[in-house]
This record gives structure tokens, C-alpha cells and sequence, in this order.
């Protein structure tokens, strides 16, 4: 057999078709980066799934909007890209697909089982209620200002304000508003509610507790993915996360200032 | 530093923490290992800063790295994936607050009725520069026990 002729592939259907490996590894890169995972866990995974479906060889490209993968078994190989959404975190999703990993990688599920399963885990892994979010939230706010200084007074109105502005931030996430936007509207919102309790309340810590009550929009696991990543190797991804969390800090800026100057004129 | 200064940083990161916990959809059962995370962050870079006198680059760095490293030691116990212990554990450290600062004194920077630019200027540098070594040596003490301890996948 010439070189030519052993690139040709091989479709006797003696081997596992190399699509549905392809996508289904792919899709659990993606939810796994769409659940705030570093660069290297997403490798890793994509790893697992494709190995435990019966694929030879992988090789992944990892984007901040995009997956592309190369597998192979003997001489076939294929290259998919998948799109990836909206980078958020979520924990939980994060950890199932973990557990569902080891169970691929030790070949107890087939392609379709697995892509039924991973579809049943998007759509039925719980979350937290808003309220009971909006309620950690406020709290974790309200430490925040108390690590930062805010007098007893000035607490309360934090709590309340970094509550309203969860359930806020959530509401409009959930009808797709722009991130950028959605974090100028709540910084603001939350900024001036916190800044007028504070006052109401007779705080000398204004400042500082208008800035407690927007921290609930600073983007900490993105700015920590940014650096591991870059740390580990994937210095495009890392950048272009880095980026991101530089905007979103311009427009959370952005709406404390306007509820700085809309406070410092408020009679 | 006093006692009751350090049990109250250290119960506020341990609520900072299990709070956001919470947002990043960490379940339950979980949460508690989040707030011991914060509470040791905090703990460790309280210490830091005001018993060894420390800066507060120096002081997150020491304490990401200990929580880091306890995160990996004990990841077989408690059942979260990854990396999310840790960052859970580090994000009241994140100086969200010099931050928003930093970019508010740029802001002011443009305003046509500054009233001293220059201590503007150096007040707003300063601030983006404590942001960026902080985080620099936040992820840097994670990604260290991280980078040592952890098994590689074999490719």
C-alpha cells in the first residue's frame, strides 16, 4: 500500500463513526466552559469524553467563542468547531459533567446514551431560586463592606441593595440584555440604592458602601480563569478573558459614577 | 491586631464566600467547604497584613497559595469539581473596590473641572496598579499548588 493510500479512510464500519464522537465531546467542552471552567479543564474533559466514546487521538483548540477538535481512530480523523454561548458559572453543571466524565472514560456509556445524558443534564440541573440567590448575594455584599470598612449603619442598605440588584441583574439576563448594558444598569441601580440607604441611615461610609453594593458585578472566576489560563499555556484564551473583565469593570464603573452624581445632587 | 478583629474578617470571608458560592450554583451540601475556604483566605491574609505587617499584594499572595494548597489536599473529601473551591475561597479577596476607584479616577481624570490632575493621576495609577499585582498574585498562589500537585491528563 502506497503513503497515498493509507490516508484514505477507512469506512468498512469496522470502527466507531467519528461525528457523533466528535460533537458529543464537543458539546461537553462547551457546557463545561459556558459553566466557568479554566482552559485546562475543558482540555481535560473533552479528553475523557472522547477517549471513553473510542477515539484514538484528540487534539482541541480551545477560543473564548469557539471549540475545535481533530480525533482520530487508525488512519481516519476529523476536525469539528462548536460554538460556544454566554461564559457564565455554574458549580453544580460543572460537577456533574465531572462525574459523568469518569463514567465515559470507563466506557459504561455508548455516544447516543452519552448525548442523551448531556442533554437531560442542561436542562435538569438545578439552581437556586432567585430569592434565595438574591439573599446570598446581599449577605456576601454585606461582608464585603464590612471587609472594606462600612460602618454598622451603612451594612444594612447594602444587603437590601445588592438583593434588589440580583434579582434585577437576573431578570434581565434572563430576557438576554447585553452583559455590558445589564452591568451598567445594576451597578447604578445598586450603587444609588446603597449610597441613598446609607445616608438615609446616617452612615459616614457613603462612598464605600455604594461601592460594597455593586461588588456582586465583579468578575472574580473570569479574572482568576484569565490568569490560570495563561499560566497553563493558553495565553489567546486567557487575553481575551482578560479583556472582558476589563470592560465589564469600565461599565460597572460606568453606572457607580452616574449613581455618584446623581447621590451628590439628590437634596 | 486583635482577636476579635481577625474572628471578624474571617467570619466575613467565610459569608463573602458561601454568598457567592451560592450565585456560582454550588449546591448545599457544598457551601460549607465554600465558607471555609473564605474564612481561611481571610484568615491567612488578615495575619499577614496586620501581624506580620505585610503589604496587601504580599499578604493575598500568602494566602491564596495556603488555600491553594489546602483546597488540593482536601479535594478528594469534598466532592467539588475543580477549581471552584479555591476561587470560591479567593474572590473576597479580589479588590473589587480598588477597581471601581481606579476607573472612577480616570473618570474624574477627563472632567474639565479637575481640581488637582496630577495627585488624580497618581492616586488612579496607584489604585490600577495594587488591582492588577493583587489579582496577579491572587491567581499566581492558586495556580502554584495547582501546577504541582495536580496529575496531567495523558494526551
Amino acid at each position: 500500500m502506497d503513503a497515498i493510500e493509507s490516508l484514505i479512510p477507512d469506512d468498512s464500519g469496522a470502527t466507531p463513526s467519528l461525528e457523533p464522537i466528535a460533537m458529543v465531546a464537543l458539546d461537553a467542552g462547551r457546557m463545561l466552559m459556558e459553566a466557568g471552567a479554566s482552559a485546562n479543564g475543558i482540555d481535560e474533559i473533552v479528553a475523557k469524553f472522547a477517549r471513553g466514546l473510542g477515539a484514538e487521538r484528540v487534539d482541541l483548540r480551545i477560543g473564548y467563542a469557539s471549540l475545535a477538535i481533530t480525533i482520530g481512530i487508525g488512519p481516519n480523523g476529523i476536525t469539528r468547531m462548536r460554538e460556544v454561548g454566554h461564559l457564565g458559572v455554574n458549580q453544580r453543571l460543572d460537577q456533574e459533567l465531572w462525574h459523568l466524565a469518569e463514567r465515559v472514560s470507563r466506557k459504561e456509556f455508548s455516544t447516543e446514551q452519552t448525548r442523551a445524558e448531556l442533554a437531560r443534564l442542561a436542562t435538569k440541573t438545578p439552581r437556586h431560586s432567585a430569592w434565595v440567590m438574591a439573599v446570598a448575594v446581599g449577605l456576601a455584599c454585606a461582608a464585603f463592606g464590612r471587609l472594606l470598612k462600612v460602618d454598622w449603619p451603612g451594612t444594612g442598605p447594602v444587603f437590601i441593595a445588592a438583593c434588589l440588584g440580583q434579582l434585577v441583574r437576573r431578570e434581565m439576563l434572563t430576557r438576554h440584555v447585553n452583559v455590558f448594558i445589564c452591568a451598567t444598569m445594576v451597578s447604578f441601580l445598586s450603587s444609588l440604592l446603597g449610597g441613598l440607604g446609607a445616608r438615609w441611615m446616617g452612615s459616614t461610609t457613603v462612598t464605600t458602601a455604594m461601592i460594597a453594593s455593586i461588588l456582586l458585578l465583579v468578575p472574580g472566576v473570569p479574572s482568576v480563569n484569565a490568569q490560570s489560563d495563561i499560566l497553563e499555556g493558553h495565553p489567546t484564551l486567557g487575553s481575551a478573558r482578560a479583556v472582558t473583565v476589563v470592560v465589564i469593570l469600565i461599565f460597572v464603573a460606568a453606572g457607580l459614577w452616574l449613581g455618584q452624581v446623581l447621590l451628590a445632587n439628590w437634596h | 491586631m486583635t482577636l476579635a478583629f481577625l474572628l471578624h474578617q474571617t467570619v466575613c470571608g467565610a459569608i463573602a464566600a458561601a454568598g457567592f458560592g451560592v450565585l456560582f450554583n454550588i449546591g448545599f451540601r457544598s457551601l460549607p467547604w465554600c465558607a471555609v475556604s473564605g474564612a481561611l483566605a481571610l484568615a491567612v491574609r488578615t495575619y499577614c497584613l496586620d501581624g506580620l505587617g505585610w503589604n496587601l499584594e504580599a499578604a493575598s499572595f500568602g494566602a491564596a497559595l495556603i488555600v491553594g494548597a489546602a483546597v488540593q489536599v482536601l479535594r478528594a473529601r469534598t466532592d467539588i469539581s475543580q477549581n471552584a473551591l479555591d476561587v470560591v475561597g479567593c474572590i473576597p479577596m479580589v479588590p473589587g473596590s480598588f477597581a471601581a476607584k481606579a476607573i472612577l479616577g480616570m473618570f474624574a481624570l477627563t472632567s474639565t473641572n479637575t481640581l488637582d490632575a496630577s495627585e488624580t493621576l497618581i492616586t488612579a495609577v496607584q489604585f490600577t496598579l495594587r488591582v492588577t499585582f493583587t489579582v496577579g498574585a491572587i491567581g499566581t498562589g492558586l495556580a502554584i499548588p495547582t501546577l504541582l500537585l495536580r496529575v496531567r491528563v495523558t494526551r
